[in-house]
């Protein structure tokens, strides 16, 4: 074991921080969704053109086709140049081109991988309905075939960037009858299809980000389906793995300076003389090293062994919870002064708000403890 | 960058687990035949990272967590740290200042221990006779000095943290075994017609169990490696691996004994020795606040 890196990979380090610092805007990222989106174009276009986006994509579909450490090297400087989040390229730098690369057919990747990464299409994902939520299993959106098209009726939910997104990653239940996990088809959907209505939802931050999608008879080609009609399930998960591995990177390196900011700041009001404030942030502290590490062993665990360790679940659990604590931390050193937040302000009160998803999404905290202990632990399941 | 374990510390580990298992079992901590000391010697595992021997802290580390998880004497300790930084051979007790006084554990058959004092290791040497009794930990035994005997401090800084490294690896392994009795228990109970596992209630505290073993594993390897670069940060590092280890140790071994429910309050059983191993580990290399926070954040009252 070791900590150290190459000199191959401090120079390439090197390079991403250069870059980073003479290019990341100045300007902050707007607070909704639609507000953020040529933002968000702008800034992925850029990277894009610099080399930056698709660091370990496939060179033939606009990638770099770099090492899975040189994906963690530029995670991390990004996050460390305090970069902006990729906002509406989110789903489809991070979720949607990964499930491609993986599943789709070549006239699919061909197609669809280089718009995602020059931000000429942006994405948005369809798994939750508003009776499928930990229980996804429980999608009830049909897709009925009719001789070249698939023909859509149903709903989706918490649906992100849904309003200002070109293509959707539509999980459906294609086979009439069916249930739970089988007869279920991943498809791409074309967003400005006819018959698709699009509700956006404010979040408790006041934040308008994600909506409900509404399907009326929405036709779709058959050639949109990815990985073969009846395989959905299985498309839908080969990329779970990735959000436990290097999705996390820049949320824990944003974490680390977080919590020194924090320190610095609790100094500066002298609250740190309170022993629970003081312990509570070298505890922090010490957890946000411990999640490095864990994600390093993870890293290792993929290069040595092809595949993550048992331990990658605990890491999606171990971010999000640590998180809100920080979030609740910078509140809590923020005293009465949160009550004067409102709707629009964008402070730590907002990351506090929107922070509360984090043990919701992508599968509850609940949801990720069921999984640890059954396949970690080898307990029964009660399902 | 590599914190994955690699083929030869794998199979170091399993050959230290089949050994402990044969023989070091729980079932008979309280009985152990002293010679079982001169074997961990004789198998070399105390003095893996002097200089004559040459293992990395990581390959040492993995070793002592599956002492630790076995409840391995404490002794193991303060003679890995004594071998290496003292030229020691054999048994070394353990030493915990308290104060003035000074707890000693497992000092028969030794006249010398070794333990921190302000963070830099040191070796003392024990009175002819000593009082030695029972104590919390039951795989061990006490015997309290009123004061402080001269002490040798070592020169190197190192020799204090590669303490607290191996004491963090030793309660990490307690904090594991209490996660795989619980867990193990809880394939086997059975009420309200099925395994207790199943319940969530119980799953949960056992994937909590789980989480915690795995950051402070985590964080141990990289202290171990942070120890072996000797960086400005091996310090920090060294601590924190200590201080998770320290929490998962305690609430892993209350959890277990919640999990056991009436037989985990019994003497006969074993959820108990883990606690308290985990309880006297807390005072060997304790980790304070200060050591946690950055170097700008120090000098507080």
């Amino acid at each position: 074991m070791d900590i150290g890196f190459s000199a191959p990979e401090r120079q390439f380090r090197a390079e991403c921080r250069e870059w980073l610092h003479a290019h990341v805007p100045t300007e902050r990222r707007p607070l909704h969704a639609a507000d953020a989106l040529d933002f968000d174009k702008e800034w992925q276009r850029r990277l894009f053109d610099a080399g930056w986006a698709g660091i370990n994509w496939p060179v033939a579909y606009g990638g770099r086709g770099l090492s899975l450490i040189d994906q963690v090297i530029w995670l991390e400087e990004y996050a460390h140049a305090q970069a902006p989040w990729i906002g509406a390229n989110f789903v489809g730098v991070n979720h949607g081109g990964p499930t491609l690369i993986a599943n789709a057919s070549e006239a699919q990747k061909a197609w669809h991988l280089p718009r995602i990464l020059k931000a000429e299409a942006i994405w948005c994902q369809g798994l939750s309905e508003p009776g499928a939520g930990s229980d996804l299993a429980g999608i009830r959106t049909r897709g009925r075939v009719d001789g070249d098209e698939i023909v859509v009726n149903g709903s989706k939910i918490w649906t992100s960037f849904a309003h200002v997104a070109d293509w959707q990653e539509l999980v459906l239940r294609t086979e009439e009858g069916s249930e739970k996990h089988r007869g279920l088809s991943w498809v791409i959907c074309d967003m400005t299809a006819p018959g698709i209505t699009i509700t956006p939802i404010r979040k408790i931050s006041g934040q308008v980000e994600f909506a409900q999608v509404f399907y009326d008879d929405v036709r779709i080609p058959l050639a949109n389906v990815v990985g073969g009609l009846g395989n959905g399930w299985k498309v839908a998960m080969s990329t779970l793995g990735f959000e436990r591995g290097t999705g996390f990177i820049s949320d824990q390196v944003k974490q680390a300076a977080e919590v020194d900011d924090l320190i610095a700041r609790a100094q500066a009001k002298g609250m740190i003389r309170d022993d629970r404030v003081a312990d509570a942030l070298a505890t922090m502290r010490a957890e946000v090293a411990a999640l490095r590490a864990m994600t390093y062993r993870n890293i290792s665990d993929v290069i040595r062994n092809g595949q993550p360790g048992p331990e990658a679940s605990v890491i999606r659990l171990f971010t999000s919870e640590l998180g809100q604590r920080i979030e609740r931390m910078a509140v809590t050193l923020m005293g009465a002064q949160m009550l004067e937040f409102g709707y629009g302000t964008d402070n730590a009160v907002a990351d506090y708000l929107r922070g509360f998803a984090a043990t919701i999404a992508g599968g509850t905290a609940q949801i990720q403890r069921d999984i640890i202990g059954e396949r970690m632990l080898g307990l029964p399941r009660m399902r | 960058m590599d914190l994955a374990i690699n083929q030869d510390q794998q199979a170091l580990c399993d050959a230290a687990q089949d050994w402990l298992g044969d023989n070091m079992p729980l079932i008979g901590l309280r009985n152990r035949d002293p010679a079982l000391f001169d074997q961990l010697v004789a198998m070399g595992w105390i003095g893996m990272t002097s200089p004559e021997v040459g293992f990395d802290h990581a390959s040492e580390a993995l070793v002592f967590i599956a002492m630790g998880a076995a409840l391995a004497p404490l002794a193991a300790l303060s003679s890995a740290v004594a071998a290496r930084w003292f030229g020691a051979q054999g048994k070394v007790a353990l030493a915990i200042p308290d104060h003035d006084r000074v707890q000693v554990f497992d000092s028969p058959g030794t006249a010398l221990a070794l333990g921190l004092w302000q963070g830099n290791a040191a070796t003392i040497v024990l009175p002819e006779t000593l009082d030695v009794r029972d104590c919390l930990d039951l795989s061990t035994n006490l015997a309290a000095l009123e004061s402080t005997p001269a002490r040798t401090t070592a020169s190197d800084p190192r020799a204090g943290l590669h303490l607290a490294l191996l004491a963090a690896a030793y309660v990490l392994g307690c904090a594991e075994a209490a996660r795989d009795m619980a867990a193990d228990y809880a394939r086997l109970r059975e009420q309200f017609g099925r395994q207790i596992g199943a319940f969530q209630a119980i799953k949960h505290m056992a994937a909590d169990m789980a989480v915690r073993a795995a950051v402070a594993r985590s964080q141990l390897y990289y202290a171990a490696c942070a120890l072996d670069e000797g960086g400005a940060d091996m310090a920090f590092h060294v601590a924190a691996a200590k201080r998770l280890a320290d929490t998962a140790a305690l609430a892993n071994a209350r959890a277990n004994i919640q999990i056991h429910g009436g037989i985990g309050m019994t003497d006969e059983a074993s959820p108990h020795l883990l606690l308290k191993r985990a309880h006297l580990l807390g005072f060997l290399a304790p980790v304070e606040t200060r050591d946690l926070l950055p170097p700008i954040a120090k000098g507080l009252p």
